[in-house]
């Protein structure tokens, strides 16, 4: 799995059928500390992903299909978390916050809640 | 997945059997800001309808073969999706 944050949206009308019905996010790939890591992905989301935020993106196609239940289709990346914080020698104290906002102490319930609200824009 | 851009047709006459009837489109990758980047290659459309100046996405490996009718041939790149918009979003 790969870090990465939600920065924009793909809409397609035309696509294989495993698409249909499926949000579209694109994603830039991060490295542990947050930063950039170069490259981007279109992923499918699974768990309700907001802008900004830094989510888990599986990159596989077995793995990905089993997510959606699905035998068989082209999908193979899929956004299937979001993530809170980052620890380790490698990250800063949090990677969940979005550029500009406060890094530090970022509780999971009320960041959720604050997505939802849309307070954030 | 990834945006690309169709910026071509390839005629094959002479095809693995698999490959019979298949669309066959170059297709150049781009960044999310829509600029190309690396080089164009050969995807199979498994939608049968973009053309020529078409933004896409394009699934590669062994995924791009299950974009197929038939899921057992010799594809590496298929082109999975037309893009209608591609939309910033600002947290």
């Amino acid at each position: 799995m790969k870090l990465a944050r939600v920065v924009g949206t793909v809409v397609s009308t035309i696509t294989s059928p495993i698409f249909q019905g499926r949000t579209l996010l694109l994603v830039d790939l991060l490295e542990p500390d947050g930063r950039q890591a170069g490259g981007y992905l279109v992923a499918v989301d699974t768990v309700g992903a907001g802008a900004g935020e830094t989510v888990l993106v599986l990159d596989e196609g077995t793995s990905a299909r089993q997510i959606v239940g699905a035998a068989y289709g082209p999908l193979r990346t899929v956004i299937v978390g979001i993530v809170d914080a980052v620890e380790g020698p490698a990250s800063l104290a949090s990677v969940a916050a979005a550029p500009g906002m406060a890094a530090a102490s970022v509780p999971r319930k009320p960041r959720r809640a604050r997505a939802r609200t849309g307070a954030d824009g | 997945m990834q945006l690309a851009r169709v910026v071509g047709t390839v005629v094959a006459t002479v095809k693995a059997p698999n490959m019979e009837g298949m669309r066959l489109l170059i297709v150049q990758p781009l960044t999310r800001r829509l600029e190309p980047v690396g080089q164009p290659v050969v995807a199979a459309d498994a939608l049968e309808t973009a053309g020529p100046g078409d933004l896409v996405t394009i699934v590669a490996a062994r995924e791009a073969a299950e974009a197929m009718p038939n899921r057992f041939v010799p594809v590496d790149h298929a082109i999975v999706g037309i893009v209608d918009a591609v939309e910033e979003l600002r947290p």
